[in-house]
């Protein structure tokens, strides 16, 4: 479904231009700022990957996160232990994330609902084992894979050159959006919300549902290797915490929190969780929670409490999350404006 | 030998906690196709209740502080359990997906709750030095503590059988887990069903919570999140809504886990999610899980 | 005459689609009325939706009592019986299991449910699962006979049973008519003119029809009204 109408289509691609343009300004000048929005925009375009299996395909999958980490991993560690420079590094990463998509999404869509989403964690699970206990030396455990800095241009190292990295960012996060966006609109996408809504109308078809959703899987684990790969180049390493549970969990709560298959929702998501976690927590530290008592205080000082709170509370009562609520907004008042 | 005895053992300890927890979880999809996500959370409260209570309350290190404690983490699980049910579960009956999206939420919240409560650095449980104590088996010598936590899991499996076939609460928690509808076409309020297994799903992870303080030393914020992975692998090649099922699960993954660890660190856990997925395809509704006719 | 039962303008629409469309019927107290109608026109819909297993909206009467809105298992305390199209028994249950798991009254009624059925007597202890259609639906229809009802629904008892069976479905549901009121959805036509008094037909989610069994005797009617030749026998 495309809850923009026609006059606000443009509204994403104002939004882009604008974040492209502030970098330049005092708006978003300061590194720490643009460090944090290159963050989000990474999560962004991870969440809008996410989407393209949850909103828009209908798996839940608990796994995502292993092709992320596979993107990352698989990039610094041919840069780190190979010497290669980045765009080889980045396609070897993106190959191998493939193959294990492949493989992983095979078995694992054999099985449907909840026992998809358990086999989906299980394989992600091992895979953070493995970078967890650094098995087999591959990933330096907690110590994090380092960045082989030889391996990428000048213009992406150092502080001075946040700015670049920052439209690297929402570079990826665009490519990722016309991407998504592409498959959605194209007759495949409409082959797979199909299948969401009703797979046996598509089976009576004479098309084949696993072969679809198996597609969908390797793809959106693609992209989401792909945003590893520059994930690496912009914090400069990759960490066993890119595989884990928790980030596919906070993909998910980005999903649900901006609005499950709408695109935009889950760029919305994204950036708001983010850039509230990491904003909430300098909150803290600036001594604004000071006033309450610390049974409180404490828990919200931790970004998780709050954003976890505002997820229960628009699971409970806006279904849709942030562009649900626009849509409902729009239909109650839009249509005086019209 | 020894070694493997002394293995054997304690992945079997390990996998009494893995039971305590999954048994719940196991009652409460089955009966309400819900997958909670909070249930380690549960047991966390569990395990920071005897930490609070042997610390604080009790401070004297003896055997019956500590089992007066489990009692209190059981309690405290219990009660968070029935908390969520009644506060955000009940509120979107039948609506599943969004049922496990708030118990993702709820867990996620009470994650950072006991990080802003208690810090991020593991808080130490001392147990009571009788539990020190080594049994010798042949030429092996094992923790009695592993003991204690196969003794209260088998408890705890004695007493959830009588339950389920002498009550007329565990008669109608079989017959939901096969056809909730047609319990209320009984004249039966099903919803109490419910909120009573939350009850004992809660009482069972926060013991398992307390004894968790003393197999893993303490208590940090995540001790449940990294029980309940497991205890979801558990529950899954058990068959959701299948207690024994959960039980024998629980053994096998418990032994497995410990057991290859030794051998290679870390192999354990990779083989045991491995196994899980086996498990699926081979046999889909679990080993003892009902199947979908 | 007492109404047991009234519907009126009762609606359903499950997933999309608008299955009940305004149903409008009577149930005379202390009688059988048969519903009919070729299938899919939404007979077990309205069996469920008395008992609100389908969301439904209008009103429903039992007796003097408004019980659209209640839940399920506040309809059937009310003092309703359902026994559903496909048994719907606990198959991983005991055949007593079943039945306890039905009682409602401080006395429920074995002995009058032993009688009917010897057989659930001597297969008390074997689980419901492993038990034949015929067998199963004894099960169904006894959970409903335990108790003391206003009003009991029954959906095709006799659906895939041998002629034997059916003749003791029939006897079991002309006992329980002795003392309540029954709606039965039937396919079989000699067993509704043997028991009904009343008949209702539906078609396409509104009843088109309320009548008499000897109507039946008609194969005009019989095949207009139900699609079938039933006039003959």
């Amino acid at each position: 479904m495309n809850l923009l109408p026609g006059k606000y289509r443009y509204v994403p691609v104002l939004a882009m231009v604008f974040f492209g343009v502030a970098a330049f300004t005092p708006i978003l000048n300061e590194p720490g700022l643009q460090q944090t929005f290159a963050v989000a925009f990474l999560f962004a375009a991870l969440a809008l990957t996410y989407d393209l299996l949850l909103g828009f395909t209908g798996l839940l999958s608990f796994g995502h996160a292993l092709y992320y980490a596979a993107g990352a991993y698989g990039a610094a560690y041919a840069m780190a232990r190979w010497d290669w420079g980045i765009i080889p590094a980045g396609i070897f990463a993106m190959v191998f994330a493939t193959l294990i998509a492949l493989f992983t999404g095979a078995t694992a869509l054999r099985v449907k609902g909840i026992a998809f989403a358990m086999v989906t964690l299980a394989f992600a699970e091992a895979g953070h084992v493995i970078a967890v206990l650094n098995m087999w030396g591959l990933s330096n455990g907690d110590q994090t894979l380092q960045l082989n800095f030889d391996s990428v241009p000048d213009f992406f190292l150092g502080v001075n050159n946040t700015r670049n990295l920052y439209l690297l960012a929402l570079v990826t996060l665009i490519l990722i959006y016309v991407a998504v966006w592409w498959l959605t609109q194209s007759s495949m996408g409409r082959v797979l919300q199909a299948l969401r809504d009703n797979e046996e109308r598509v089976s009576v078809l004479g098309l084949k549902p696993f072969n679809f959703k198996l597609i969908a899987f390797v793809l959106a684990g693609v992209m989401a290797a792909f945003v590893g790969v520059i994930a690496v180049i912009v914090t400069n390493n990759a960490n066993p915490v890119m595989g884990s549970t928790q980030t596919t969990i906070s993909l998910l709560l980005m999903v649900i929190l901006g609005g499950i298959a709408t695109r935009w929702g889950a760029v919305i998501g994204g950036l708001i969780y983010v850039v509230l976690s990491q904003r909430l927590t300098t909150l803290d530290t600036q001594g604004a929670l000071s006033g309450l008592p610390e049974w409180i205080g404490g828990p919200m000082s931790e970004p998780a409490f709050i954003l976890g709170v505002i997820f229960i509370l628009v699971v409970m009562f806006s279904p849709g999350g942030i562009a649900g609520a626009l849509y409902r907004l729009r239909m109650k008042f839009g249509s005086s404006v019209k | 030998m020894e070694i493997f005895i002394t293995l054997f053992i304690t992945g079997f300890g390990l996998g009494a906690l893995y039971f305590l927890v999954a048994s719940g979880l196991s009652l409460i999809y089955g009966l309400m196709g819900v997958l909670n996500f909070a249930h380690g959370a549960f047991l966390t409260a569990g395990a920071y209740a005897t930490w609070y209570f042997t610390t604080s309350i009790r401070a004297d290190g003896s055997l019956s502080s500590y089992v007066i404690s489990l009692f209190i983490a059981g309690v405290v699980g219990a009660l968070f359990a029935v908390a969520t049910e009644q506060i955000l579960i009940k509120y979107l009956y039948d609506r599943h997906i969004d049922q496990a999206l708030v118990t993702v939420g709820l867990g996620f919240v009470a994650t950072s709750a006991y990080l802003g409560w208690f810090g991020s650095d593991p808080l130490i449980v001392l147990p009571p030095t009788q539990l020190y104590n080594t049994v010798q088996i042949g030429d092996a010598f094992v923790g009695i503590d592993r003991f204690l936590y196969i003794g209260v899991a088998a408890l705890v499996l004695i007493a959830n059988f009588l339950m389920m076939r002498y009550t007329r609460i565990g008669l109608i928690i079989r017959a939901g887990v096969e056809n909730r509808s047609m319990v209320t076409a009984l004249g039966i309020d099903v919803r109490k069903a419910f909120t009573f297994v939350f009850f004992i799903g809660g009482f069972a992870a926060g013991l398992g919570g307390a004894l968790a303080t003393t197999y893993a030393s303490g208590v940090g914020p995540t001790l449940g999140d990294a029980f309940l992975i497991y205890a979801f692998i558990t529950v899954v090649i058990g068959g959701m809504g299948s207690v024994p099922g959960t039980a024998i699960a629980a053994i096998v993954v418990g032994t497995t886990q410990v057991l290859v660890n030794y051998y290679v660190q870390g192999l354990g856990d990779f083989v045991v999610v491995m196994l899980l997925a086996l498990v699926l395809l081979v046999r889909p509704q679990g080993l003892l899980g009902k199947v979908a006719h | 005459m007492t109404k047991a039962l009234t519907l009126a303008d009762v609606n359903v629409t499950i997933k999309g689609s608008h299955i009940l469309q305004g149903v409008n019927f009577e149930v005379e107290a202390g009688v059988v009325t048969g519903l009919l109608g070729r299938n899919g026109v939404g007979k077990s819909t309205t069996l469920r939706s008395i008992v609100g297993l389908v969301p439904r909206v209008g009103s429903i009467k039992l007796f003097e009592q408004e019980i659209s809105g209640l839940k399920t298992h506040e309809v059937i305390r009310a003092g309703v019986a359902f026994v559903p199209e496909d048994r719907e028994i606990f198959s991983t249950l005991t055949v007593l299991e079943n039945l306890k798991l039905a009682e409602r009254d401080k006395n429920p009624d074995y002995d009058t449910v032993y009688n009917l059925f010897p057989e659930l007597l001597k297969r008390k202890s074997q689980r419901a699962g492993t038990l034949s259609g015929g067998q199963q639906q004894m099960v169904a229809v006894a959970r409903a006979l335990l108790n003391k009802t206003k009003l009991l629904l029954v959906d095709e008892p006799t659906k895939g049973l041998a002629p034997k069976l059916v003749t003791e479905v029939a006897d079991a549901l002309e006992v329980a008519a002795q003392a309540t009121t029954i709606l039965l959805v039937e396919q079989n036509l000699p067993l509704i003119k043997r028991i009904a008094k009343n008949i209702i037909v539906m078609d396409q989610g509104v009843v088109v029809h309320s009548g008499v069994p000897t109507e039946l005797e008609n194969p005009e009617f019989a095949k207009q009204m139900l699609g079938v030749s039933g006039g003959s026998h």
